[in-house]
This record gives C-alpha cells, structure tokens and sequence, in this order.
C-alpha cells in the first residue's frame, strides 16, 4: 500500500472508531437491558440512568455518520509511522473487544472470583442483622438468602440459637471450601453494591461428603437442612449447614443479591 | 433533522441544486444504513446469546464479565460528559463562563473548583469537559484543577457518599476539604510551570491550535455532531484498554492480601490506595463499593480511597493519557498519591 492510501485508512479509523465502538455497546446495553440481562452488571438503580444515555449515544453515533464530513484533519500532517501503529493497534483492541461484547454470551461472575476474593471477607451491618434474626418468625426465617445466613453465621456459633431456625431452600452456587475441599462446599452468593466490578462473594459452608460429584463447582443448586456444629477436622467453620435436601436448579435470572 | 443538515451543508459547499439533492441522498443512506448495520448486529447478538458457554475458562469469562461491567458503568457518564462539553463548547456564550471567574488566580482556580456543583459527572465524564475547558480558553493547570475537583464535588457524590457514610468518622468532610484542597494545590503547582501548553498531549496540542479560527462557517448542529465524534473516537479506545487492564487486575491479584492490612494506620492508607488504583469504579458509586470495607479498614484509609480512586486509577490514566503527556500524568500521580497519603493518615491519627 503507498504512503498515501496508508495515511488515509488511518486518518478513517482514527475518525470513525470511537463512534463505531460507542454506537454499537450503546445498542448492546439497550438489548442488555430490553432482556433483563443488564443487572449482570450494573446494580438495578443505575438501569434507568443507562439505558437514557445509551439511547442518547447511539442516536448521536447514526446522526453523526449520515452528518456532512468536515475535511479540516486532512490539513494535519500524520504522526509517525510508529505512533499510528499504536493508534491502530489500540482500536483493533478496542474493536475486537466490542466484537466480543456481539459474540460472547453475557455471563454472570464465577468461582473464579469467588475464591479469589474470599468468600464472607467484607460485611456491613452485622449486629442489627443478627438482632433482626433473633426475633425473626418462621416464615421470614424461611425467607434467609445468603447474605442473612452468612451474616448470623459470622457473628454466632451458638447452637442454641439455630435450634428453630432450619434453612429452607437456600439458592446459591457451589464453590469448593478452600480449608477442607473433600467433605464441605459453601453456597453462594455475590452481593453487588454498584456494579460487578465490586462483587462481595458470601457463602454459608454445607456439610456433605464427596459433594463435587454430583455438584460441581458453578453448579447453583438449592439447598434445605440445619445447622450443626462442623464435623469436619479440618474446616475452619463451626457451623456448618448439614443438608437435607439438594436440588440442582437453574441460574436465577438475577443471579446477584443486591 | 438529517435532511436539514445535509441541506445546510450542501448549501455550503456547492450550492447547485442537482448536487444538493444527491449530497442528501447520500446523508439518508447513511443514517440508513447505520440503523440497518445496529439492528442487524442486536439480532446477532440475541442469537449468539441462545449459543450456550464456548469452554471460555472461569478466568478469562470473569476478565470478560468485569471489564464489560466497568464499561457499561462508565459509558452514561462518558456520554453524559460528551454532552456537557458540546454544551460547554457551542451553545454556551463564551462570556458566560469566563465573567462569573474571579482575576485572581487563586480565586479562579477555587471557583473553577467549585464548577463540579452544576454538573453532577463522575471522573471519566470530566475529561471530555476538562477538554472542552481549555479549547475554551481555560489555562492547562485551571483545567486539572477543575478535572481533580469536580468528581468529589458534585452533588451526586457527596449524596451517596452521605448515603452510605452518613457523617460517621468524619469521612465525609474529609472527603470533600481534601478534594478541594488537593486540587487547588495542584493547579498551583501546576501553574509554576513556564510552558504549560507543553502539559498537553501534542495530539490535543495540535487540536487545540487547530481549532482558533475554525467552525464559524458551521451550523452549531455540525459542530456539535463534529466534537461528538471527536471525542468519542480519542475516550472509547482508550476506555476499553483501562477496563481490560482493570479487569485483568482484579482477576489476578488476590483480595485478601489488601484486606489484611486493613487495621495498620500506614498500611491501611497504602492499601486503599492500591484498591482504588485497580478497581477503577466511578466517583459517584464507589462510596458503595467502599462501605463494606468500612468494618475492617480505618477510617483514613476509606477516605484516602474516596479521594485518591477519583483522580488517578488505571481506566483514569488512560482517559487522562488522551489530554496530557505522560511526564505530566507521573507528576500528578505523585503529588496525588503523597497528598492523599498524608491526608489518610492525619484523620487516621485523629479519629
């Protein structure tokens, strides 16, 4: 390709990219959101907000596209080869990442992060949670996610306390206790406060022998039992829920608590 | 709206009428075409979705999932910032900005400051207005003054940093005194500078000296669609990069190894520091983020957070990187990092 053509395609993609790029994920998050697969990643407050602005931006991308050209970047003399290739090179990445965003499903965060955040590492407002739970009747008690139980199991070992307190179909998925991977998993949770980015992992540790063969990892299963005390030796926990009942389910189509 | 503005620009450029017309056909084509190419890649996307997981590994879905997730935070803003700085820059008389600033520099810096309570963007949707800020006839320094300042103060982070924090440890003050301070001390370092044009990246150097007597012949309409494109082509790039670096990050370095230093006075400031470098979240929402760590970490380690994370994080740097040089940007992450370091630590030893 001669000098001239070469400058040219560049002087193209440095125009057009940003508005390919922002025209075709404002698109995506409309669709995102049109499906309910927006709270993915972002928290259901900020939907609105999103879903405006995305609305905005890929009008503005087909405005700016069927608007006159104004030809004032041709009097500019092009960088140096060596920067253009940065250029370029940056918005291949950045293409190929939109590309993605067309191809790839969305997901929600997995194991990976789960175990690599350390699950039940970071809480808020433990005591009032543990008083709430104290008084709590049985239908709300019934009603526990991840975040309760975790949060109660945190702040008490007392056995007594569990007594009347059974766990009824708690939804979750399963990830591998790091301190005894053979006998224990953790049903769990991320709890988001404003996006993905900053998932919290929650989890209340179940007790059952051999459970990856039936429920691997990333499996979201619903789980029914009681607390005991752990009968694991290695398991760091003292209460464990030892389970009744556990039902594979499907992901739930919010798959975060928030 | 299209036809109209081929018609003016057709107006413009040639005049005769034959010629008009074709130039308006060729507009709708495109305005045509765009829409058809943007339903066509939706219908792709709702088909690929029904495909079902590729094998991609655990790691790399979850590099994927965060860095999408950090992209669809941060796109509003950078939108809404995209607008605020066409607004700032076609449709707002020039005089109203610079008459309401005061002569004295100081003053002009704290009152440019200040500028972040009528537009309530987070950081990555100042840099588009930070731009438009200086192509207006704003100084380099007054610039990063505004830039540093107006993702802390602004009505909508100092609402959900009280939502979150109430007026617990003094958080919120701190926050907000700190900010301001850093900023202004910035912009006068800053202004010491003999060259301060030379602060700039020398594409938007170039874009600047372009830009003195260029546009009058346009409708504000073109002009406006012009900066879009503009802008969104130098930010786009550049935040896709910042979201997979941070993505990256996250996936790579493990969490516990930060929230162990939490309870050291030094270590928990340096700590927060690191977080708030990688995890990249918008000013306006990273008080939630925060507010479960609030248990394990002191309180001068939260706020350091709430004031570093807002000025200098990796998707920050790279957004930033489109304005300034990268001497620049070294020099303002270490006069950052050391004045929110030493602010950290005093309310650490006072609260």
């Amino acid at each position: 390709m001669p000098d001239q053509q070469r400058a040219t395609l560049w002087r193209h993609v440095q125009r057009w990219r940003g508005v390919v790029i922002i025209g075709v994920m404002g698109a995506i998050t409309l669709w995102l959101a049109a499906v309910g697969q927006l709270v993915l990643y972002i928290h259901p407050r900020y939907i609105l907000f999103t879903v405006i602005m995305s609305a905005i931006a890929v009008a503005a991308a087909v405005l700016a596209l069927a608007s006159p050209r104004q030809h004032d970047d041709e009097a500019v003399a092009p960088p140096s080869r060596r920067s253009r290739a940065v250029s370029l090179a940056a918005a291949g990445l950045a293409v190929a990442f939109t590309v993605g965003m067309v191809l790839i499903p969305p997901a929600t965060l997995s194991t990976a992060t789960a175990e690599q955040r350390e699950i039940n590492a970071t809480a808020s407002d433990d005591a009032e949670t543990l008083a709430a739970a104290s008084v709590a009747d049985a239908e709300t008690v019934a009603a526990f996610t991840v975040r309760e139980w975790s949060t109660v199991l945190r702040q008490t070992s007392d056995l007594a306390f569990f007594d009347d307190k059974p766990v009824t179909a708690l939804l979750g998925f399963v990830t591998a206790d790091a301190d005894d991977p053979e006998n224990t998993f953790y049903v769990s949770r991320f709890a988001v406060t404003c996006c993905a980015v900053d998932a919290q992992p929650l989890g209340v540790p179940v007790h059952l022998p051999g459970w990856a063969e039936q429920y691997p990892p990333d499996t979201w299963v619903q789980v029914s039992g009681a607390f005991e005390s752990n009968p694991s030796r290695t398991g760091t926990q003292p209460v464990v829920l030892v389970p009744t009942v556990v039902e594979v389910v499907d992901q739930p189509s919010e798959p975060y608590l928030f | 709206m299209t036809q109209t503005t081929a018609e003016q620009h057709a107006g413009h450029d040639h005049g005769s009428a034959p010629v008009r017309r074709r130039a308006r056909g060729v507009h709708v084509a495109w305005a045509v075409g765009a829409t058809v190419v943007l339903v066509a890649l939706v219908a792709v996307r709702a088909v690929t979705a029904e495909t079902g997981p590729w094998g991609i590994p655990n790691p790399v879905q979850d590099l994927l999932t965060l860095s999408t997730s950090v992209i669809i935070e941060s796109l509003p803003f950078i939108m809404l910032g995209i607008v605020l700085s066409v607004l700032v820059q076609v449709w707002i008389p020039e005089s109203w900005l610079l008459r309401i600033l005061p002569r004295n520099p100081w003053g002009r810096r704290a009152v440019i400051s200040l500028f972040g309570m009528f537009l309530p963007v987070c950081e990555c949707g100042n840099v588009p207005l930070a731009r438009g800020l200086v192509r207006r006839g704003f100084t380099v320094p007054e610039s990063m003054t505004f830039l540093i300042a107006a993702p802390i103060l602004n009505p909508v982070t100092i609402i959900t940093t009280h939502q979150a924090f109430g007026f617990d440890d003094g958080i919120l003050i701190a926050r907000l005194l700190g900010g301001f301070a850093i900023a202004n001390i910035l912009g006068w370092l800053f202004s010491k500078h003999p060259q301060p044009m030379s602060l700039l990246s020398g594409r938007f150097a170039e874009e600047c000296r372009l830009d003195d007597g260029h546009g009058h012949d346009r409708t504000r309409r073109e002009q406006s669609l012009d900066l879009f494109v503009r802008e969104s082509s130098i930010l786009m790039p550049a935040l896709v990069i910042g979201s997979l670096i941070a993505g990256a990050i996250q996936v790579i370095v493990p969490r516990d190894v930060l929230v162990a230093l939490g309870s050291d006075p030094l270590y928990s400031v340096l700590a927060m520091m690191v977080l708030a470098f990688i995890i990249s979240v918008c000013s306006n929402v990273d008080a939630f983020f925060i507010l479960p760590f609030a248990s394990t970490f002191l309180p001068g380690s939260i706020v350091t957070f709430l004031v570093f994370g807002p000025i200098v994080d990796i998707k920050m740097l790279a957004l930033m990187r489109t304005t300034y040089s990268t001497r620049t940007l070294v020099q303002l992450t270490t006069i950052v990092a050391l004045l929110s370091l030493a602010l950290g630590l005093v309310v650490n030893y006072l609260a």
